[in-house]
């Protein structure tokens, strides 16, 4: 009985301390202020974990047909550049300005800071996953409401290639016809 | 409070100044609308086994396609032009549609 009372006391003290902090307003959330280390961890793994565990059974197409770089190209100057940069621009507002930023897509999944990234086939995975469902309370949209699944493949599969781009290969890759 | 002041003196001049480094130029803004630039292409150091060359070269055989059905006008033949034109007129009537 003693043990119920105090574990009642435990929850109702949490729950006291996180409305204390709630409605006392004293959590920054501006974007130009970033988390503590404790709170960034803790929102990466979450965010890390809850992607590969819905992703995980995704199957991966064949991606090496050439047109998938064309289509997804020209959805990517014009959907996602603004964010995630391309070859030859290394900032932009949106790169700058978001909080969590956007990761820079021009550069090998590899050399992402802290990003933990294993074989290709699940990267693949897993940016088919974003690009589809979005990633909440950041700036990433998700795409599939608006767009099937065959164009967003075709995202997944110029993300593949963008890292070895030049600026002029991307330029002719991403022009509008 | 005195320390509070001290560091509002030095901090808000500090990054209002500062804010204009980071403002840039509004050229950046412009979507880019362009065409392939093909005459970029180095085809000597293309692998054309390689997806990326394989599509730059098919954007740019369909662009070059669509500019010269574009550009190309010594196939129009004026002779017809006002023929077609006329018929064209002729076609236009509405009275075989029933809405
Ligand atoms: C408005 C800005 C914005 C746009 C536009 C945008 N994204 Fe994102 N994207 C983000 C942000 C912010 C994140 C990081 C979210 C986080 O860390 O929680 C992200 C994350 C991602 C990731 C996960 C990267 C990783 O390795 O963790 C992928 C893949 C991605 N975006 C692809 C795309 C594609 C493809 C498009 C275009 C169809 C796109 N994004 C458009 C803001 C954007």
């Amino acid at each position: 009985m003693k043990i119920i009372k105090l574990f009642i006391a435990v929850i109702l003290l949490i729950i006291s301390a996180i409305s204390a902090v709630m409605y006392s307003g004293i959590v920054n959330v501006a974007a130009d202020e970033p988390h503590t280390d404790l709170v960034y961890w803790l929102l990466e793994t979450t965010r890390e974990k809850s992607i590969e565990v819905a992703a995980q059974n995704i199957d991966v197409p064949d991606l090496s047909d050439p047109e998938l770089l064309l289509t997804g190209g020209m959805d990517y100057e014009f959907m996602c550049s603004s964010c995630h940069l391309k070859p030859g621009r290394n900032q932009s507002d949106m790169s700058l300005g978001l909080y969590p930023s956007p990761p820079n897509l021009t550069i090998k999944a590899e050399e992402h800071d802290g990003h933990k990234h294993r074989d290709s086939t699940q990267t693949d995975r897993k940016n088919f996953w974003v690009i589809k469902h979005g990633i909440k309370a950041s700036g990433m949209p998700a795409w599939g409401k608006t767009h099937d699944e065959q164009r967003i493949w075709a995202m997944v599969a110029f993300l593949k290639r963008l890292p070895t781009l030049t600026p002029e290969q991307y330029q002719i890759l991403t022009a509008l016809d | 409070m005195k320390m509070l002041t001290k560091i509002a003196l030095v901090l808000i001049p500090t990054i209002t100044l500062s804010t204009a480094a980071l403002s840039h130029d509004p050229e950046m803004h412009k979507m880019a609308n362009e065409k392939a630039d093909c005459k970029n292409m180095d085809h000597s150091k293309m692998d054309m086994k390689d997806p990326v060359a394989m599509a730059m070269m098919k954007k740019c055989m369909q662009q070059s396609e669509k500019t010269e059905i574009k550009v190309d006008h010594s196939k129009m033949d004026h002779s017809k032009m006002s023929a077609e034109k006329s018929k064209v007129k002729k076609d236009d009537s509405h009275s075989s549609h029933n809405h």
